[in-house]
């Protein structure tokens, strides 16, 4: 039963504030991920809730109370190392039995914990090799192991899967998923990866140069990003940006040089005839063949296909209008040649708009 | 025909001259040594022209190991007889060869110097690494501090020490906050503690093993219960009881009747060869320290290691080629602990004597050229105790990269 609670967190390197004014609620039993570009300051969020970084400012408490000067082995909460931070003398059972000996259980006790946690993680058979013997899943496995035997409050993760490759990481990742269904513990999990913030979270903390930029579940924040940085950061490929002038003759309407789309969602009201705007797009949101034939006709236009790259049952279409070009994504059966003409539809209700200098979205 | 390439040839030749030096200078020589060692060339053959050089088998090692008399010491002692008339005692087996007492006696100051400098050296080196590695101010400047009396000669370190370990030196330092200077001698101590007699070598070393299961076992106790209880502690009380009330069955060891022990006076010599080479200790240990990711150290902080747990349980153990190396070079450093001796207590100093000093003293100052041969090669052989196997695991190294 933990709830995590960063209350206006700062971190300062020196005079570099890295962190600043970090407000989350993390509920019980949550799976929490803090996503962001490399650099942005996730790692040093998470390591101030391990006890590893001094918290420069702010508050951060763990079931209600305050932990800023408690020492990371007083926390209960375990962690989870990129590059797993295995103990290389010990073997496997060693290793994931060293948090109980250090908190001096019984070796009963510890042989009968560590033995239930590799039959979760089938580590079973790997229980007295060392690391080195061991593939580089085998390993995060041990990780994982080391982290689950003591049972924390807290399960901190900082991007545990980044070190395997593809097809381990998606496997891993599913494998994450249950473990937390079946060991409901508040996870805190870091990744600059998005596809992996999307599949694993319940709720998503999109960072930017340390600060919150929004905080959601992952079609919250896909479906109605804050800001444009958000909305080209979640979601592959990102979205489609276009500069564009905002009127109202004839209902909200935006024009996009050559192209007029009109403005169906959001607060458009704020907006006055000839002001400047962002358009956004998702590739997603631009549709093909018999799923326009309902659309109406102003939100359809005519494009050329640039170039069209099948990725199995999706492609990826590079088209232009009006000298605009962008990105689209559509069923690998409706792939277009390059050279054609093609008709498309934008589903527009999916349309962002951004203010040009703020970037801060003006519809969601 | 398998012909040998130019490159080769070329090696080989390059090779040859330092092989046929090496080959001469140090194989020939100690081959040299072993023949000689197996002769009487002693006392007045030694200083002949022409010597008579008798072979004489496993004699001169018999004088070292045990209380037989060598001509040399049987004629002296027939002169005294002769001199001294009835106060002289008639039965002159009583006495022992004094070469051999004393080289016994440095046999057991050898193991004392050895095993003090390692573990004093191991032990100071790997404390400075882990008070270091905590990266106190000044890091830099203290590294450089602890290392720097490695590069000193031995010579060097012994004449700061004697200077230090006279009686208006160190011992002079509580006087500074009024109290009595410390009357020890550091260098001059005639007492001897731990002496036993070689004869009870059994029951000593079944004390031993009795305290060391009992230790042991108490250690244990907490975590493992009963089983420690049953397989250590109990044994030990076992071993050291029935030693005690039954060891005077145990048979003697064949040796002579002849005490040995600690000699106080070597302190302050493992002192300062302790402070010689426990920086470097430390530099391997710091090294290797700092080789460990940091991210370990963190997760060892998450598990619930303090510092001392994390250096007990996680940094000492990852280091542990660092202190096999450790140990196999202060090994043989301890063998050759002649110049430091030498500087600090002269070459006849009985108490603080090693079996490298009566080697010199019995070959140069006696001329005992047979005898001294004998204990050089037993100090060869020592040293090979400690060389070989570690060729043999850096030879194992290079073929396992390889
Ligand atoms: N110990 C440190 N000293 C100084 N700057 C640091 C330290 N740790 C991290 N930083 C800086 O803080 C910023 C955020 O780092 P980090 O939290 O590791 O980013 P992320 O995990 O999101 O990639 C980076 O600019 C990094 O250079
Ligand atoms: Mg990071």
């Amino acid at each position: 039963m933990a709830q995590v609670e960063l209350k206006n967190v700062g971190k300062r390197f020196g005079d570099n504030q890295v962190v600043e004014g970090v407000n989350l609620s993390i509920a019980d039993n949550e799976f929490i991920v803090l996503v962001g570009p490399s650099g942005c300051g996730k790692s040093t969020i998470l390591r101030m809730i391990a006890g590893l970084e001094k918290i420069s400012d702010g508050e951060i408490s763990i079931s209600s109370r305050v932990v800023n000067h408690v020492p990371p082995k007083d926390r209960d909460v375990a962690m989870v190392f990129q590059n797993y931070a295995l103990y290389p003398h010990m073997s496997v059972a060693q290793n994931m039995g060293f948090s109980l000996k250090m908190r001096r259980r019984s070796k009963e006790e510890t042989e009968a914990k560590v033995k239930q946690a590799a039959e979760i993680l089938g580590l079973t058979e790997y229980l007295q090799r060392k690391p080195a013997a061991l593939s580089g899943g085998q390993r995060q496995r041990v990780a994982m192991g080391r982290a689950i035997v003591r049972k924390p409050e807290v399960f901190l993760f900082d991007e545990p899967l980044s070190n395997l490759d593809a097809q381990l990481r998606t496997q891993m990742r599913i494998e994450l998923k249950k473990l937390h269904m079946k060991l409901e513990t508040t996870t805190i999990y870091v990744t600059h990866d998005q596809i992996e913030a999307m599949t694993l979270a319940d709720r998503i903390v999109v960072l930017k140069d340390g600060r919150v930029q929004q905080v959601g579940t992952p079609i919250e924040v896909f479906e109605n990003p804050v800001n444009r940085f958000v909305a080209g950061f979640i979601g592959n490929p990102p979205t489609n940006v276009f500069p564009a002038t905002y009127s109202t003759d004839g209902g909200p309407k935006v024009d996009i040089g050559g192209l007029t789309l009109p403005v169906v969602n959001g607060k458009s009201a704020s907006l006055n005839d000839g002001d400047k705007v962002l358009v956004g797009i998702r590739p997603d949101a631009v549709k093909t063949g018999n799923k326009i034939q309902a659309m109406d006709p102003a939100w359809r236009t005519t494009v050329d296909v640039v170039l069209a790259e099948i990725v199995g049952g999706q492609s990826l279409l590079e088209l232009t209008a009006h000298g605009h070009s962008f990105i689209a994504e559509v069923e690998g059966h409706l792939t277009p040649k390059p050279g054609e003409k093609l008709e498309v539809g934008f589903e527009l209700n999916r349309m962002f708009l951004f203010d040009p200098d703020t970037e801060e979205s003006l519809t969601a | 025909m398998a012909s040998i390439s130019k490159d080769r040839w070329l090696a080989i030749a390059t090779l040859m001259p330092s092989i046929i030096l090496i080959g001469i200078f140090v194989y020939g020589f100690i081959g040299n040594t072993f023949y000689v060692s197996m002769t009487d060339w002693n006392e007045e053959q030694a200083l002949s022209f022409d010597p008579e050089i008798n072979y004489t088998g496993l004699e001169n090692y018999r004088y070292l190991f045990s209380d037989s008399l060598s001509p040399e010491v049987q004629e002296m002692l027939a002169q005294m007889q002769e001199t001294m008339g009835d106060d002289f005692p008639d039965d002159i087996s009583m006495f022992t060869d004094p070469l051999g007492t004393r080289f016994r006696q440095d046999m057991v100051n050898a193991v004392f110097y050895s095993v003090l400098l390692l573990a004093g050296a191991v032990g100071l080196g790997m404390f400075l690494a882990i008070l270091l590695d905590r990266r106190p101010r000044g890091i830099g400047i203290l590294r450089t501090v602890f290392l720097y009396p490695m590069a000193l000669s031995f010579i060097v370190t012994g004449t700061i020490w004697n200077w230090l370990l006279a009686p208006q030196g160190l011992n002079q330092l509580p006087t500074a906050v009024g109290l009595d200077p410390i009357q020890f001698d550091w260098l001059s101590s005639r007492d001897q503690i731990l002496t036993f007699n070689w004869q009870r070598l059994l029951p000593v070393l079944l004390y031993i093993l009795a305290a060391v299961l009992i230790v042991w076992g108490l250690m244990r106790l907490r975590r493992k219960g009963a089983k420690a209880l049953y397989h250590l502690l109990l044994p030990g009380v076992v071993i050291g009881a029935s030693t005690w009330l039954f060891g005077g069955f145990l048979p003697d060891v064949l040796m002579m009747e002849e005490p040995h022990g600690f000699n106080l006076a070597t302190l302050g010599i493992i002192m300062a060869a302790v402070w010689q080479y426990s920086g470097y200790t430390m530099a391997l240990y710091l090294a290797g320290f700092h080789g460990i990711s940091l991210d370990i150290a963190e997760a060892a902080k998450l598990d619930g290691a303090g510092p001392f747990g994390y250096y007990r349980h996680v940094a000492i153990p990852m280091l542990k080629p660092i202190t096999i190396s450790a140990v196999i070079i202060l090994s043989h450093i301890s063998l050759k602990m002649f110049d430091l001796i030498y500087a600090m207590t002269g070459w006849d100093t009985a108490t603080t004597g090693h079996p490298a000093l009566n080697m010199f003293t019995t070959s140069f100052r006696a001329n005992n050229f047979a005898k001294g041969a004998a204990i050089a090669v037993v100090l060869f052989l020592l040293a090979a105790m400690f060389i070989i196997p570690y060729l043999v695991s850096s030879y194992r190294k290079k073929k396992g990269v390889a």
